[in-house]
């Protein structure tokens, strides 16, 4: 489960990035977070995983604030980042046993590794290949494949569908949906609002650091998510 | 945990290019400093032993005390091969004499074969690994945390059970063990080299000496790579970061090096040694005088009208030879030196402090050099492998100690058995075949043309007692000291800058 109390965070002296997100994302839950270009989404992310200080109000993990206890709320969240570069001298499989190991999941076999980078549905032949090969979306998937072998009940995943080929997304949402069955808090940030529709529990839109909506799916279903998402990017071109 | 970065950052590192890089680096430059050191150390050893003989050959013709200048000439020290330190800036000969301390020795501690080639730059092999391994550590520790940054897997590892302290020191640990085994590399290479060369004998101590540089040089490299760190937890990128250690590795072991030895002689002054020589002289000239007055007292006393020589030689330090004289200027010789050997004994005594006061200007420098050295580690590990190698300036000092000492006990020889009193002292002749001065002017001074030489088996001989190893680690221990105290702070600061980095 995941948790923002009025959590806010101003950079130095300029506006605030994040205004008073109060948020709650539930066990075997899908969270979307929409929003423009510099609206706050990382900068959410960022404070879960406590690489940033808030300016004010909490984030808690699994109950935990992770101001208080930054290492023990690590335990129970995996991440997968915007642009995963990883070791670009190691094979696929040497990326994710050190990042296993360092999961809290030592003895994991090579057997177990192949295993979850077919379920990303990464080719077999790049398993023992030098990450420095791989394109970006191969990285992407091992990125992935780094966050599910980890086994957290909670997930943060900034952008993900970046620089996926439609088929890999489509893989990419499955597994997402399969992660939630299991009963992980999945809080994902993207612009990709055709896949929000596709899977998303609710859907939420960041506009100036202010979570200015929040939908269920059978709320959003109803009128097009798209049509709620310009209009409110309009009112911002308009304010402007 | 800090186990599986250790793991992660050695096999990155040993198989980049960076390693490839610096293990070439190494066989082109260890073999080449080294062989040329072994090279010169035989050089040494040839002077020696030519300069040994000659020395040898000097006593064993003396036939009067007064001749007995012993010259004491310094075995090369083998571990100089390693580091040639005061080594290469002092000579190899004191010569023993009654009318002043030794304060300097003469000759040439390594010449060359060909003169001309004297100006060739000759490293030695802690020089040389002073400058790689500072160079190395930095280049592999410059991107330590801005590569992680800039590759987005620092989020990945915080986003685990990862404390930031943990991760610096397995980052840390895992650079200096990728560096370790380079650094053993050139030690073996140095080592084979020394090992297969027939000439050169290394004690057991001497190989224990060996290893400790071993560990000294572990130490140097932790200092730079934490010197990297701090630069790499400092600024964002690696480009900026790769330039910062440059700098860093510049000053340190360049320009602070050089400049602390320029700012030390600018700072203490010493007198030129032109005016300390002309002070001795001065003192020379009035004892001088002094003899001059006491050759016409004892003429007087003795009622003589002149002396009369037979068979002279003369030469440095009070050094008078003569056969066939007649026995009153035997005895007039005699009473001269009874007076003159103690007076120029005390003339060198009181040449003494002003030699020692400009010894102790030139050792003030020194230390302000080595205060100065403090700001650099590369300085202050060199400043450690010298007392190692018994080539620190208090090897030296403890040499010209020992050699001062000896003529002492020389002198306490000379005393003790009233030599300065006895015709032997300037004749090989018996005095019992001494001739009239009325015989001597008739002629008749027939005496044999061929004296024995002395018998010098009780003469007290130089032994040069070498520091002992434990000595050694003494005088280095501040080095070490320092070191340790540098990489704590590093460390700390490391931690600090680090604690404060962003993630984001
Ligand atoms: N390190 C930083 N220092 C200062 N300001 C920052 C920093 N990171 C982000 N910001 C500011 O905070 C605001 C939110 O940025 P954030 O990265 O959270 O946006 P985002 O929603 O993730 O955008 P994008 O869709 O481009 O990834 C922006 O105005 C940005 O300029
Ligand atoms: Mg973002």
């Amino acid at each position: 489960m995941l948790q923002a109390i009025d959590l806010t965070k101003r950079y130095e002296d300029q506006e605030l990035a994040l205004d008073a997100l109060n948020l709650e994302i539930k066990e075997g839950e899908i969270f979307f977070l929409l929003g423009a270009n510099g609206a706050g989404k990382t900068t959410t992310i960022n404070l879960f995983l406590n690489f940033i200080e808030p300016t004010g109000g909490k984030a808690l993990i699994n109950g935990i604030d992770v101001t208080k206890e930054p290492l023990e709320s690590k335990k129970y969240v995996s991440y997968v980042s915007e642009n995963v570069m990883l070791y670009g001298n190691f094979t696929a499989r040497q990326n994710l046993d050190f990042f296993a190991k360092l999961g809290g999941k030592p003895n994991l076999s090579k057997e177990d590794y192949y295993m979850q980078m077919r379920e990303v549905g990464l080719q077999e032949e790049a398993f023992e290949k030098k990450i420095k090969t791989f394109s970006k979306g191969m990285r992407q998937k091992v990125g992935l494949t780094i966050a599910i072998i980890k086994d957290a009940p909670n997930i943060l995943l900034d952008e993900p569908t970046a620089g996926l080929d439609p088929k890999a997304a489509a893989e990419l949402m499955q597994i997402l949906v399969n992660l939630k069955r299991q009963g992980k808090s999945i809080f994902m940030c993207t612009h990709d609002i055709f896949r929000a529709k596709n899977i998303a529990d609710r859907v939420g839109i960041m506009k100036e650091g202010r979570l200015v909506m929040v939908r269920t799916r059978e709320e959003f279903l109803e009128d097009d998510l798209e049509k709620i998402y310009m209009n409110y990017m309009q009112e911002m071109v308009i304010e402007k | 945990m800090i186990w599986h970065i250790v793991k992660k950052d050695f096999l990155l590192n040993i198989f980049s290019a960076r390693f490839i890089i610096g293990v070439l680096l190494c066989i082109i430059l260890i073999p080449f400093t080294i062989s040329v050191s072994i090279d010169e150390y035989k050089n040494q050893l040839r002077i020696y032993a030519v300069d040994k003989e000659n020395s040898e050959k000097e006593l064993k013709q003396i036939k009067v005390y007064s001749g007995l200048k012993p010259e004491l000439i310094k075995y090369p020290e083998p571990l100089g091969i390693l580091y040639k330190g005061i080594n290469q800036n002092v000579g190899n000969k004191v010569k023993i004499y009654l009318q002043e301390y030794p304060l300097f020795p003469t000759g040439h501690a390594s010449t060359r074969d060909n003169p001309l080639l004297n100006a060739f730059f000759s490293l030695d092999f802690i020089t040389v690994l002073s400058l790689v391994l500072s160079l190395l550590a930095l280049v592999f520790s410059y991107d330590l945390i801005t590569r992680e940054h800039e590759e987005g897997t620092l989020r990945l590892i915080f986003s685990n059970y990862t404390g930031r302290i943990p991760f610096l020191i397995g980052k840390i640990t895992g650079v200096l063990l990728s560096l370790l085994p380079i650094l053993f590399f050139c030690f073996l290479l140095s080592t084979l080299f020394i090992v297969l060369s027939p000439d050169i004998k290394l004690q057991i101590s001497d190989w224990i000496r060996v290893a400790i540089l071993f560990i000294f040089s572990i130490l140097y490299i932790l200092v730079f790579i934490l010197m990297g760190t701090i630069i790499s937890a400092f600024v964002k990128s690696s480009s900026t970061a790769i330039v910062l250690s440059m700098l860093c590795w510049i000053w340190f072991v360049f320009l602070w090096p050089v400049s602390g030895s320029y700012l030390s002689k600018s700072i203490v002054k010493t007198d030129l040694y032109d005016n300390v020589r002309n002070s001795l002289d001065d003192l020379d000239k009035e004892y001088g005088k002094l003899e001059g007055e006491q050759w016409g007292a004892i003429q007087k006393r003795l009622n003589m009208r002149g002396t009369n020589w037979w068979n002279a030689s003369g030469g440095e330090d009070g050094y008078f030879e003569t056969y066939g004289s007649p026995s009153e200027t035997m005895e007039f010789h005699r009473q001269l030196n009874t007076w003159k050997e103690p007076i120029r004994l005390s003339y060198a005594d009181r040449k003494w402090p002003v030699q020692k006061a400009y010894l102790d200007g030139l050792i003030r420098q020194q230390k302000m050099e080595k205060n100065l050295s403090w700001f650099s580690p590369s300085e202050i590990l060199v400043q450690a492998v010298s007392c190692l190698c018994r080539s620190s300036e208090k090897d030296f000092l403890r040499y010209m100690d020992e050699t001062r000492q000896y003529r002492e006990t020389l002198v306490t020889y000379l005393k003790d058995r009233n030599l300065f009193e006895k015709y032997i002292y300037f004749t090989p002749q018996d005095p019992a075949t001494f001739v009239s001065t009325a015989d001597f002017i008739k002629g008749n001074n027939n005496v044999p043309d061929h004296f024995n030489t002395l018998d010098l088996k009780e003469v007290p001989t130089f032994i040069d007692i070498p520091a002992a190893i434990d000595t050694s680690l003494k005088d280095s221990f501040t080095g070490i000291a320092a070191l340790i105290l540098i990489s704590i702070i590093l460390f700390s600061g490391s931690i600090i800058v680090f604690n404060r980095y962003q993630l984001r």
